[in-house]
């Protein structure tokens, strides 16, 4: 029997804690597609960045697979939200609570979705467990976003609370079915 | 929990816009070239402004009586003295801010001096193109009034010119709707929508219908629920 896709995206600006959250949780090792960093400002954060996507597989049953895609952080690669968004089921965006210069970045990409792929979403504030870390209300405020739109604490190495914010999408996906 | 950062990248109209929403108490500290200031918010409105050669003099006083009595301002006074250093405060542009929720006790005749509504739709007025890109950042983009979007607009004093783009606001038009109907300029058109956003007299459409990409059954979501439960 082919196998059916089911496809969430998790997006978010650069160093949000992307491909961690797809690491926590998949049942393969995570498909990565990275580069070493060369541009100043970013170097300084991580050594290797996404540049097309990273994949994650959890297996549902013998028919379906839930995969989770992470697109790349960095805006110059934002046709890829473009090719991701197609199809997707749901979408997670992450940001780096303490990272309060890349929350335009994360409204920039949450504005592209709901502009063209208006799947339910839901936004985990990752990094929590770190010192500055802005409370996720005050994050929903500076990301414009109401009440209807669930934002939720998040430590992506933390498989349980990753499970939480997949749960949630999941839950918000259940009231459009 | 913090709200930090550098004003380059999170400029006043931001800023104000998270204190507004809680109606937050507290101090926002601005530190510049060793010139800083200390803004006192009551309600999410500003109350006062100091000027303080060091941070630390701030969180000295933990009572606004004793503020007023050291700056030798009386509260008849107050108005005049924020009025006055208000235009200093808003010309900075670079720095870091830091807000101290809660920590200074106001007594109940303390009373907002002018509205952060008004002050985010003064500031919103002069953003750059690149500032207003980082809101308005898509022409697809729609928005719908707030169920009090009257009585904020009051407090916000809207132009003729933001009064007519207001109008155009109706959870159906884009963003390059209003732009063509009002016949107004790209950026006036999204600097008035980046201030109506701040002030809460409009929000993002809230959809009642999204898109889902699979053909999603209830029984396969909740196979796909148990399936993450059971990680």
């Amino acid at each position: 029997m082919a196998e059916k896709k089911i496809k969430i995206v998790i997006s978010g600006p650069y160093a949000a804690g992307k491909t961690q959250f797809i690491n926590t949780i998949s049942e393969i090792e995570t498909v990565k597609t990275e580069a070493k960093t060369t541009k100043a400002g970013e170097k300084e954060k991580k050594d290797y960045t996404t540049v097309a996507m990273d994949f994650g597989r959890i297996k549902i049953d013998d028919e379906h697979t839930l995969y989770l895609f992470g697109t790349p952080g960095q805006s110059r690669f934002d046709f890829m939200w473009d090719i991701l968004g197609k199809g997707m089921v749901g979408l997670v965006v992450l940001v780096d609570s303490t990272d309060p210069a890349t929350f335009h970045e994360a409204r920039r990409i949450i504005n592209y979705f709901e502009a063209r792929y208006p799947a339910p979403f839901v936004v985990g504030c990752n990094k929590q467990d770190l010192k500055g870390a802005w409370s996720p209300e005050d994050i929903r405020t500076a990301l414009d976003l109401g009440d209807d739109i669930k934002v939720l604490p998040l430590v992506a190495t933390d498989k349980e609370n990753v499970k939480r914010v997949l749960l949630t999408l999941l839950d918000e996906i259940a009231k459009y079915i | 929990m913090a709200i930090a950062g550098d004003l380059r990248i999170f400029n006043f109209v931001d800023i104000f816009q998270i204190l507004r929403k809680d109606k937050k108490d507290g101090i926002l500290v601005i530190e510049r070239d060793g010139k800083n200031f200390a803004v006192y918010f009551k309600n999410g409105d500003i109350v006062y402004i100091r000027e303080v050669q060091k941070v630390f003099y701030v969180y000295l006083d933990v009572d606004f009586e004793v503020v007023l009595k050291k700056e030798n301002v009386s509260k008849d006074e107050m108005y005049n003295i924020l009025v006055a250093r208000l235009p200093h405060l808003l010309n900075i542009k670079e720095g870091k801010f830091s807000f101290t929720p809660g920590f200074i006790r106001y007594s109940p005749d303390i009373n907002p001096q002018i509205p952060i509504e008004k002050l985010i739709m003064y500031l919103s007025r002069q953003l750059t193109p690149e500032e207003v890109e980082r809101k308005i950042s898509d022409l697809n983009l729609v928005f719908e009034k707030s169920e009090n979007f009257e009585e904020i607009a009051k407090k916000a004093f809207l132009t003729d010119y933001e009064k007519k783009i207001l109008h155009l606001i109706d959870g159906k038009n884009k963003v390059a709707d209003i732009i063509y109907q009002s016949k107004m300029n790209d950026l006036i058109v999204k600097r008035a929508l980046y201030g109506f956003l701040a002030c809460g007299i409009i929000q993002r459409e809230k959809k009642k219908e999204r898109k889902i990409g699979f053909e999603l059954t209830k029984s396969l979501l909740n196979k796909i629920i148990s399936k993450i439960k059971g990680l």
